[in-house]
């Protein structure tokens, strides 16, 4: 036989998705909200957007070259994909070397430190953002007046609704809630202005076949479910379900965050559990806790119960109990 | 009739049946025929023709080397030149029969006739009789002797149903669709003579909707045999529908308990071809000695794709030349389909009674991945038809945890592909898993070797 042919297992073909493949449809998700906040804030928003991509790209490549001394990763756009969520978690308009702070805790010590992407236990991105809001509260919640072409005459700077809900009292902030706040939020991180934009990324994924819904429907049921039970029991004290699905960062979390594959559970009611944990801890800091708003703490603390969590849950097996 | 899947995992590959149009062309017969002694599971067969016999088609060369086991025939006249180890596709030395052909001139009482012999006979015994002595073995993968799969071990529960599978699930392959195209009745008859072998269990010729033209042909022909109790089931196309667990759970509902046999819920499952075989083995006493091979692959243009009815023995390069040659931009050859075929190392080897293909694969197609990290996305134990979670088999078999492997039931792997095939990362799953199975595989026969020696000990 002249010619030789290769000889290996089988299968003997592939599925055609990578995981570049996979990162690059969560990129596509994330657009309409960045396109959203780009005709908000404008042209700030973008630059905040490019440093972050930038150094996020750029951290990973140097670790994995002189620290790690292995092929370069950032090929995979996961890079990206983190250095996109930390800027959508960010106030736009904020200095660049607060960006820089927030790469370096996101890539360099919750992504690369574990061992690169697949090996960490918490979110990068939002490890990255809680790093930043403890660092540096002042310029963390520093809601610019959006400044972009299209311009809300309700716009007000300086507190979000959830702040509101401190200053005000939560009966006068559900009232501020209304159908509108679905399309567009006033004033918060970049990526809280439109759940909308949001849910369509995400129905994106979903669609797309790239994540399972079950961890963000369980998530937006348990705040629904929390909210509308202490709301009915005092509506002068607790802010509906509606107000609590629609304010700071719950779209966001549930539909990109909680659904990050490496830090969220792999059996589909391991999810569910996982889900449920984050929406109740969420609700919880709400209501009882200092800060106004919850979601990057809910989802730390339950990405550390993943472990326990997928030893819990186990996919049916055929055949077996 | 409502069309059904099973419920754990799956994939949808592109089924790719490029050969499907093609009709079944016989191949002529080469000058020497290299019959194998191992065309089928279990003990090898042993010859029983010497050097210098002359033999008729159709003729015993060869019986069963045990209780699984099956003879072999002849697949042409003429002298038995040698007795000797030859490669198979594998490389492996496997004794084969070489026979210089000098004709094909058939044994005694063989009909040969194309003629349609429908009246099923009353005899249970003579038709197991024939179906062994005809050597027919499962053409579905396994090569499973039929005649012991038909005739459960006492204490068997009884069969409810027999389920004859049509779903040809793999991509590429187009041979069982195309017998069920032009030989409908002789299918649907083997499966009646089967179905009153086994006592009379409900008979589901199973049938994948990406075949629509198969459901209508054997539909009809049905219809004209007349043959109550027996009915036309489509299914929904999804991989591995032909898998033999994956079929009893998708037509019964019922789930076959691990390291168990499919009579112990109650069902048998045969493949269309070998229905082909039972109906020419009892109504023709004519033993299995040919059967039907798809040449295709994603680097072949459509008229030079083929489906052929060859004779075992017929060496796969002779096959491959006759069919215009293996084209210049295949990288990979395989005999069976992607997802769970093997990949020829040796052209030279012999065709078997259960080849299926001979499928040439692009180098782009066919390349493996560059491994990159598990990013634990869970599509692996998605996919896995078993509900097994083939990351964390990996992780244990790099661990050499063969306690936690068992506990996660790596022994039920069926090796189907699934979870390499949908992995992102391209993390060779399979090929660890599959080296797990056998470590557990091993550990689990040796502790029953033990208990048993250890009972033996005891009642002396």
């Amino acid at each position: 036989m002249a010619e030789s042919y290769i000889v290996s297992g089988n299968p003997h073909w592939h599925a055609p998705v990578s995981t570049k493949r996979l990162m690059l449809d969560v990129i596509i998700a994330l657009c309409p909200a960045v396109i959203v906040s780009f005709l908000y804030y404008g042209w700030s928003e973008i630059l905040v957007m490019a440093e972050s991509i930038a150094f996020c790209v750029l951290l990973e490549w140097a670790i994995t070259r002189f620290l790690m001394k292995k092929p370069s990763t950032i090929g995979d756009l996961s890079a990206v994909v983190t250095g996109m969520l930390l800027a959508m978690n960010l106030p736009s308009g904020i200095s660049w070397w607060i960006v820089l702070i927030g790469a370096v805790v996101s890539i360099g010590v919750a992504k690369m430190t574990f061992g690169g992407l697949g090996q960490n236990i918490f979110n990068p991105a939002i490890t990255g953002r809680v790093f930043l809001l403890v660092s540096f509260p002042a310029q963390m919640t520093t809601w610019p007046v959006p400044s972009g072409f299209i311009h809300n005459v309700d716009a007000f700077s300086g507190a979000t609704l959830l702040q509101q809900v401190k200053i005000l009292g939560a009966a006068d902030a559900d009232a501020l809630v209304s159908l509108q706040t679905l399309f567009t939020n006033i004033g918060g991180s970049a990526g809280e202005i439109s759940a909308i934009a949001l849910l369509a990324g995400w129905l994106y994924l979903v669609c797309r076949r790239v994540i399972k819904p079950w961890i963000t429907l369980s998530i937006f049921a348990t705040v629904a479910c929390v909210a509308a039970v202490f709301h009915a029991v005092n509506p002068e004290l607790y802010t509906g379900a509606l107000f609590n699905l629609l304010t700071g960062g719950v779209v966001l979390g549930a539909c990109f965050m909680a659904t990050d594959y490496v830090t969220s559970p792999m059996s589909t009611w391991g999810g569910v559990v996982f889900g449920f944990g984050i929406g109740f801890i969420l609700m919880m800091i709400r209501y009882f806790g200092s800060y106004p708003e919850g979601m990057s703490f809910a989802i730390l603390l339950m990405n550390m119960a993943v472990p326990l969590i997928n030893m819990a849950f186990h996919q049916k097996k055929y055949g077996r109990k | 009739m409502k069309k059904i899947t099973f419920s754990i995992g799956g994939v949808h590959p592109n089924d790719c049946k490029l050969a499907a149009d093609r009709p079944i062309e016989v191949l002529p017969i080469p000058e020497t025929l290299y019959v194998s002694m191992a065309q089928h599971l279990g003990a090898p067969a042993k010859p029983v023709v010497s050097v210098g016999d002359k033999v008729k088609t159709g003729q015993v060369i060869a019986e069963p080397g045990g209780f699984i086991s099956a003879f072999v025939h002849s697949p042409a006249s003429g002298t038995v030149k040698s007795i000797a180890p030859r490669a198979d596709l594998a490389g492996r030395m496997v004794p084969h029969i070489e026979i210089a052909v000098e004709g094909d001139e058939w044994a005694e009482g063989i009909d040969t006739s194309d003629a349609l012999i429908a009246e099923i006979p009353e005899d249970r015994a003579m038709m197991l009789e024939r179906i062994k002595n005809c050597g027919v073995v499962g053409l579905g993968g396994a090569t499973f002797p039929t005649h012991v799969k038909l005739n459960p071990a006492p204490g068997s529960p009884a069969a409810e149903a027999l389920l004859i599978n049509g779903a040809e699930c793999e991509p590429f392959l187009t041979s069982d669709y195309r017998l069920m195209l032009e030989s409908p009745k002789p299918i649907l008859i083997g499966a009646s003579i089967m179905q009153k072998i086994l006592g009379g269990p409900k008979c589901y010729i199973c049938i994948e909707d990406n075949k629509p033209q198969a459901i209508k042909v054997m539909g009809e022909a049905l219809e004209e045999l007349g043959f109550s109790n027996m009915v036309v089931q489509p299914l929904l196309k999804k991989y591995p529908q032909g898998g033999e667990k994956q079929l009893i759970q998708a037509v019964m509902r019922r789930e076959v308990g691990s390291g168990a046999l499919p009579i112990s819920v109650g069902a048998v499952v045969q493949n269309v071809s070998t229905a082909f075989a039972v109906y020419e083995a009892v109504q023709k006493n004519k033993p299995l000695i040919t059967n039907v091979l798809t040449v295709t692959g994603d680097c072949l243009p459509v008229e030079k794709q083929h489906n052929y009815r060859f004779r075992i023995g017929m060496p796969l390069s002779y096959i491959a030349s006759y069919a215009g040659g293996i084209p210049t931009e295949a990288a990979k050859i395989v005999s069976g389909g992607p997802m769970m075929g093997r990949a020829i190392a040796n052209i030279e080897a012999a065709a078997v009674k259960g080849s299926s293909s001979l499928l040439y694969l692009k180098e782009s197609t066919t390349r493996r991945w560059t491994e990159s990290a598990c990013i634990r996305c869970g599509r692996c134990s998605e996919a896995c038809p078993m509900g097994l979670e083939p990351f964390l088999l990996n992780r244990l078999y790099k661990g050499g945890l063969t306690d936690e492997l068992e506990k996660n039931a790596v022994q039920d792997c069926i090796e189907c592909g699934c979870c390499l095939y949908s992995c992102p990362a391209g993390i060779p799953l399979l090929d660890n898993v599959r080296q797990a199975k056998l470590q557990v595989m091993g550990i689990i026969r040796a502790r029953a070797a033990a208990a048993k020696a250890a009972a033996g000990q005891a009642n002396k």
